[in-house]
């Protein structure tokens, strides 16, 4: 039997909500599979023993912490004082200072546990900050050389929200003893979702190759990336191979990727490619020179499969190039 | 005096304390507590004006379509988009998936756990509550946990995920739905309503359901229909006398829902549901203008730069202040609505929807009983075999082949609103834009509105006035109070703390 706590920092219950949609199990199948006793979660539990006295009984070596799961953001404001958010009679920043260093693992679950998020964003009015990254930069607020008893550092699975089976598998690789600290990226992510980008498994990625932009939203064809603002090129994520609530992703519907599985989530101006002087968007896509999107751009330009240059199924306007 | 202090007061979403002075056992002052800040509306601040559509669903995991729909009637009025009836269709079709999820969770997962609660034990319907209601053992509970989360595949065909969806866009949405997504669309809620509507909560044919239009023919389907949620809720729940308590505000506030997709307009939009308000002590109707509406920080955590006085949201300001201060208690900001030159603090949700539609079964309940916990859960059932109708009546309408947006033109100065009803109740969103960025953002939640504290004048709001009178049976298990702060489905993340005196101080889960 292993115990888990799950606790919400800044948050909005999104990572919440998303594991209530797990289907093949279910969040309560998949609990009872693998034995794992949920001994508090904000909206599941009955609380019949109080989320202090379990806290405490924790911090005093009564219960053992096998798998600590926070969703939100660390509140620090103001002033250091973490008041911006109280939990259970303390700020809750104290409660993961203390609860941290007694767990065996612990998941930063969504963008805001992970690296700020939403709170953190600029001007960051609540102190915000991951559990172990700050943004970009490893320390957060537990600090970079922290380990939890398993001696991983905390693992981040970072969106906005996490999607379901990304949480649940993790659950699955850390109760069989699987997780290895060599499956985490460098942002400690579990790598079998954060090793492909949002465009793996994209529909439109035949008119990324082919650099075929769609002008306007509210459409099919053409890819997103050019002028819509789509970051899927540049994002780490598995949302068009791991598709959501078992049905489409944000790019299928014709929304732009956010980023949101990345460390500066939410970079603003959505649905705009923020271009330079000649044109070309200032983000390229992962790992891409300047000099070789150049060129490569131009080739693929001009060897563009006639049928994809204009609407594949009859539609009034222009909005596909 | 006895003072308790439930903290946290769990199952809502976020951080919800709840104080509350006990003369013996009855509560005779109350005062709800919000503990969490996260200044989104100043995050708002000086970006552009789209970027609220990626924001503000964040507000709230549970509700951010609702979010992401103020926030887009916003942008509309804003940008004075035309939007194409499809886009309309989505939208409504989107906002009453998640709703439909969202009744779903509220009542199993939330509100009927409760009566498991020991307070109950010697019912003799109590084992039979046990059998359908208890949390991850019930029968309902289990089939809630199953069907509400396919409410969000529906959602996410046209969203593309649930939640934090961002299809909605100023002049229509982001999607081009095939008809193979209409079908499919149509498919799960058809079974939704016959293995889980009908089959668990009402235990009959929707259709039939929804011709009941007074307390007696709701008796009449309890004796017809036993086996249905809704039966056992409408008996139990009388000899539990829920039908007792929480009655507060007695005004009923509903900003209105799902605008027609044929002449949509911001200003002065057709609505299937009514907006409006209902005083329930003579029964009659107020239309809504949003110029009426206000908001305090007397005893928020906030400061205004022109002192104490009500702003409307236009001019709104989030300057927040470090939690520590005698008279001030609350992340959440009072709402107030100027009624014929009075300040009214009413209530929102499912309740005051339905009964500012003028839903006959809700109005003849209302008419009988009052408002009270029950009927809050009673509206719930009520409201999602409506929406199903209506999901379904939207995607026939859905005409392939024709726009689902249209770009509106840029501007660089302006102002909106949007007014929706999210799952909890009335939401609204104001932007103010300048120089093509946003200049000011601010969003009233339905848990401010039933929630927050006193205004200057020392009016206190729906919440607290719901449980003001209250007899709690053993102080030690003050069950009475879950139920009535939860029939609320309060929201915490978009805002709530309770107990007071000083003889004992004490901190309870409930
Ligand atoms: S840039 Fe976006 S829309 Fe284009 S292929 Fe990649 S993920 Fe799809």
């Amino acid at each position: 039997m292993r115990n888990l706590l799950w606790l919400q920092g800044g948050a909005c219950s999104g990572n919440t909500l998303s594991l209530l949609n797990a289907s093949d199990p279910d969040v309560f199948e998949f609990f009872s599979q693998h034995n794992i006793k949920l001994l508090w979660h904000p909206s599941l539990s009955l609380d019949s023993i109080g989320v202090k006295r379990i806290m405490e009984d924790i911090i005093n070596g009564k219960i053992r912490l096998n798998i600590f799961v926070f969703e939100g953001s660390v509140i620090l404001g103001p002033n250091n004082s973490g008041t911006f958010n109280m939990f259970a009679g303390k700020p809750m920043k104290d409660w993961v200072k203390y609860l941290a260093p007694l767990s065996e693992y612990i998941i930063a679950v969504g963008d805001c546990a992970s690296f700020g998020g939403i709170p953190a964003a600029d001007p960051n009015p609540t102190q915000s900050t991951g559990l172990q990254f700050f943004k970009k930069e490893i320390g957060g607020f537990l600090g970079k050389n922290f380990r939890t008893k398993s001696g991983l550092p905390i693992i981040n699975i970072s969106g906005c929200p996490a999607h379901p089976d990304w949480i649940l598998t993790t659950i699955s690789l850390i109760s069989e003893g699987k997780m290895t600290e060599d499956m985490l990226d460098e942002f400690n992510r579990p790598k079998i979702f954060y090793s492909t980008t949002t465009q793996f498994g994209c529909p439109r990625q035949p008119y990324f190759t082919y650099k075929i932009s769609s002008k306007e939203l509210g459409h099919k064809e053409g890819c997103l990336y050019f002028d819509l603002g789509c970051r899927g090129a540049y994002t780490k994520s598995p949302c068009n191979s791991i598709l959501w609530n078992n049905q489409s992703s944000k790019t299928r519907v014709g929304t732009p990727c956010m980023g949101c599985t990345e460390f500066d989530f939410p970079t603003f101006n959505f649905f705009h490619t923020e271009k330079n002087r000649s044109g070309i968007p200032k983000r390229l896509p992962l790992g891409m020179s300047r000099g070789t999107y150049v060129t490569f751009s131009a080739v693929a330009k001009g060897s563009a499969p006639q049928f994809l240059v204009r609407p594949l199924i009859k539609k009034k306007g222009d909005w596909i190039e | 005096m006895n003072e308790k202090i439930i903290s946290p007061l769990n199952r809502v979403e976020g951080d919800l304390d709840l104080k509350v002075v006990f003369r013996g056992n009855k509560v005779i002052e109350a005062y709800p507590m919000s503990r969490l800040f996260r200044g989104i509306e100043i995050i708002l601040k000086n970006k552009y004006p789209m970027d609220s559509l990626v924001i503000t669903p964040r507000i709230c995991g549970i509700c951010g379509g609702s979010h992401l729909m103020s926030a887009v009637e916003a942008l509309d009025m804003a940008y004075k988009a035309e939007v194409p009836p499809n886009a309309v269709l989505l939208r409504n079709i989107m906002a009453l998936a998640e709703m439909g999820q969202n009744d779903v969770r509220h009542t199993y997962l939330m509100f009927m756990i409760d009566t498991v609660n020991k307070k109950y034990e010697k019912m003799d319907f109590y084992k039979d509550m046990v059998t359908r209601w208890a949390p991850f053992y019930g029968t309902s509970y289990k089939a809630a946990v199953k069907w509400s989360k396919r409410y969000t595949e529906i959602y996410a065909i046209f969203g593309g995920q649930w939640p934090h969806g961002s299809s909605m866009v100023p002049g229509g949405v982001t999607a081009d739905p095939y008809p193979n997504d209409i079908l499919k669309a149509r498919g799960i809620i058809n079974e939704i309503t016959s293995e889980f509507i009908e089959k668990v909560m009402l235990g009959g044919p929707l259709d039939q359901f929804l011709q009941l239009k007074s307390v007696k023919d709701l008796d009449q389907w309890s004796q017809d229909y036993p086996n249905g949620d809704i039966s056992k809720l409408w008996i139990y729940g009388r000899e539990m006398k829920w039908d007792k308590i929480g009655k507060g505000s007695n005004f009923l506030m509903s900003f209105g829902h799902v605008p027609s997709a044929e002449d949509y307009t911001t200003e002065n939009p057709k609505l299937r549901f009514k907006r409006g308000i209902l005083n329930l002590d003579t029964m009659e109707f107020s239309s809504i203008d949003q110029a009426n509406m206000l908001e305090f920080v007397t005893k928020s955590f906030y400061s205004y730069s022109n002192g104490d006085i009500g702003l409307h949201p236009f001019e709104g300001e989030t300057n927040p202040l470090s939690p520590f201060s005698n008279d001030k208690y609350t992340f959440t900001k009072t709402f107030r609505y100027k009624l014929n030159g009075k300040l009214i603090a009413p209530e929102v949700g499912a309740l005051s929807m339905m009964a500012v539609d003028n839903n006959p079964l809700i109005i003849d309940l209302l008419n009988k009983l009052g408002s009270n916990v029950l009927l809050r859960e009673i509206a719930r059932f009520v409201r999602l075999a409506i929406i199903s109708e209506i999901i379904i009546e939207e995607l026939e309408k859905f005409r392939f082949g024709e726009p689902t947006y249209k770009k509106p033109l840029d501007i660089a100065e302006s102002k909106g609103y949007g007014l929706v009803e999210a799952s909890r109740g009335s939401l609204g969103h104001w932007i103010v834009i300048k120089d093509n960025k946003i200049f000011n953002y601010q969003v009233v939640t339905p848990t401010q509105i039933n929630m927050g504290p006193e205004d200057s004048y020392g009016n206190i709001s729906h919440m607290s006035k719901a449980l003001i009178g209250t007899i709690v049976e053993d102080i030690e298990n003050p069950i009475e109070l879950a139920h009535i702060v939860r029939s609320h489905d309060a929201c915490m993340v978009c805002n709530v703390h309770v107990l007071d005196g000083n003889v004992e101080k004490m901190v309870l889960r409930l």
